[in-house]
């Protein structure tokens, strides 16, 4: 179902956003609003501070300079977080179903397995990632793809307004990256969830976001993917160039 | 059989592996997900300096201290500074536990011969499950429903913290003051389950039925199931098999517990 909002009122406003770890500064100067149904991308080189942005929005880092304003729709219990990977030993024996487990509303003792009360609302998250078949595969059999899609039914379990991934991309293979494309796609064409993602990759970025930040510690660029995936914005954050004129994904 | 069950300190004993072995086991389940295997190693050894310790103060200035006091004392002191030193991230983990563990040991080896009682350390380092009296086993029995409740009911939480701590947090989950509550369990547990193996055996305990749970368990709950009940099969046939074999009992929970952890990685090898 669609989500009902004001529309003139951002999800997040960020405000001269700075970040230091220590005496090294990860983002400064950081200024954004993020709307309803946005798909904002963030690119940028290594080391930019673009999974620090992340991470000052899901309050995982202290922000030392600025401010970050949320509408009660972007409160941390709504958001939904993808993370780039699991810090897992791979012989961690976790299932699928057991891991969505740990992402549902219930309380009290738990001993693996999944809760009675969680199994329709597991079944259904996996469902829509097309997922279900993985639920009592381990989670370290899984491929980079699958382990991306789970993740992401995992995120969406209890239906948050804000979705932020971290390099969804990564590690997994083209095939793999055009069927996360459209359970992205699918997934914002039937919610209007707002959704904010890192990537290297270029190509997913330019076909499933509507805005882009390009960032080196600060935004060189903000705007729709064909104002900023240009050679100009591109060779002034990763300091090479990507040929003339605006990007084109088939020559990435 | 008969003859094994008369003895008070032999029920004692078997009562004592039936308390411990599960709730060691499922410790370790834990502690192995968690990659501190280590860290209880490192208390287990360093409870020693809480034993020297202890007896420095009821030997020179006369302070009427429970030995078991001043173990836990110590080692919930040292678990709580190896955590936040961890957590500090300066230093590596294994770093930390590496200079701890030595520098502890070094201290309480040198407090035990400035005392001139090295005959301690033999009940020390190996254990004396027969020794257990009924205020031990009733200590044991509390040990063992706090732990495993606690653990339990933050089964979740600490779960999810072992796969990705930043998920953890965007739930809401204090990582932080898990982290420090975790090694403080253990630190309890490693203190309590001392007279029974001893510190060069007791990581046994909380390693090896995890460990071979691990190779087995298709997932989570399967783990804690195996897990637990081969770490009580294993602590209570380690007991009864002294018996009857005359041998010495923490080196033969030691030995069936090893026994499990081989049987399940053959079973895993025929199976693929």
């Amino acid at each position: 179902m669609k989500r009902d909002f004001h529309i003139f009122e951002p999800l997040l406003r960020l405000d001269s956003v700075g970040v230091r770890y220590g005496a090294q500064v990860a983002l400064r100067g950081v200024s954004m609003d993020v709307w309803p149904g946005d798909i904002l991308a963030f690119i940028g080189p290594n080391g930019a501070g673009k999974s620090t942005l992340l991470k000052a929005i899901l309050g995982l880092v202290p922000i030392d300079e600025g401010r970050l304003e949320r509408s009660p729709e972007a409160s941390r219990d709504r958001i939904g977080y993808v993370p780039q990977s699991l810090a897992m030993d791979k012989a961690f024996p976790l299932t699928v179903g057991e891991f969505m487990a740990l992402h549902g509303t219930a309380r009290g003792f738990w001993a693996g397995g999944i809760p009675r009360s969680e199994r329709a609302n597991v079944e259904s998250s996996l469902e829509k990632l097309q997922a279900h078949t993985l639920r009592d595969r381990k989670l370290g059999e899984l491929s980079g793809g699958q382990l991306q899609r789970v993740l992401l039914a995992a995120a969406m379990l209890r239906g948050p307004e804000l979705l932020l991934l971290d390099e969804p991309a990564s590690g997994i293979d083209r095939r793999g990256a055009e069927d996360l494309l459209e359970l992205l796609g699918g997934i914002h064409a039937a919610t209007g969830m707002t959704i904010l993602f890192v990537s290297h990759d270029l190509h997913f970025v330019h076909h499933l976001a509507t805005r882009v930040g390009c960032l080196n510690q600060s935004f060189c660029g903000l705007g729709t993917p064909q104002e900023v995936l240009h050679e100009h914005f591109l060779e002034e954050a990763f300091g090479q160039s990507f040929g003339r004129g605006p990007f084109r994904p088939a020559v990435a | 059989m008969t003859g094994f069950w008369q003895y008070d300190f032999m029920r004692h004993a078997l009562i004592s592996a039936l308390i411990l072995g599960p709730v060691c086991a499922l410790l370790g389940v834990f502690v192995t997900l968690r990659g501190m295997a280590f860290f209880s190693d490192a208390l287990a050894h360093s409870a020693l300096t809480g034993v020297a310790l202890g007896l420095m103060l009821r030997e020179v200035w006369g302070v009427p201290i429970d030995p078991l006091l001043s173990v836990l004392v110590f080692s919930l002191s040292l678990a709580a500074l190896m955590s936040w030193l961890m957590r500090r991230g300066n230093l590596g983990a294994d770093t930390v536990i590496a200079f701890s563990f030595t520098g502890s040991v070094a201290l309480g080896v040198v407090v035990i011969s400035a005392l001139g009682k090295y005959r301690l350390l033999d009940g020390f380092l190996f254990g004396s499950i027969y020794s257990n009296s009924t205020a031990d086993l009733w200590r044991q029995a509390i040990l063992a429903l706090g732990v495993g409740g606690f653990l339990l009911w933050n089964g979740r939480s600490y779960a999810l913290a072992t796969l990705n701590p930043d998920l953890a947090k965007v739930r809401g989950i204090p990582t932080a003051r898990l982290d420090l509550i975790f090694a403080l369990l253990i630190a309890l547990t490693v203190t309590v389950c001392l007279k029974m193996l001893g510190a060069m055996l007791l990581s046994a305990l909380i390693v090896v039925p995890p460990a071979a749970a691990k190779l087995v368990a298709g997932g989570f709950r399967q783990m804690l199931i195996f897990s637990v009940a081969g770490g009580t099969l294993c602590a209570a046939a380690g007991v009864i098999a002294s018996w009857f074999l005359n041998v010495p009992t923490g080196p033969c929970i030691v030995l069936t517990d090893v026994a499990f952890l081989i049987g399940c990685f053959v079973f895993r090898a025929v199976k693929a």
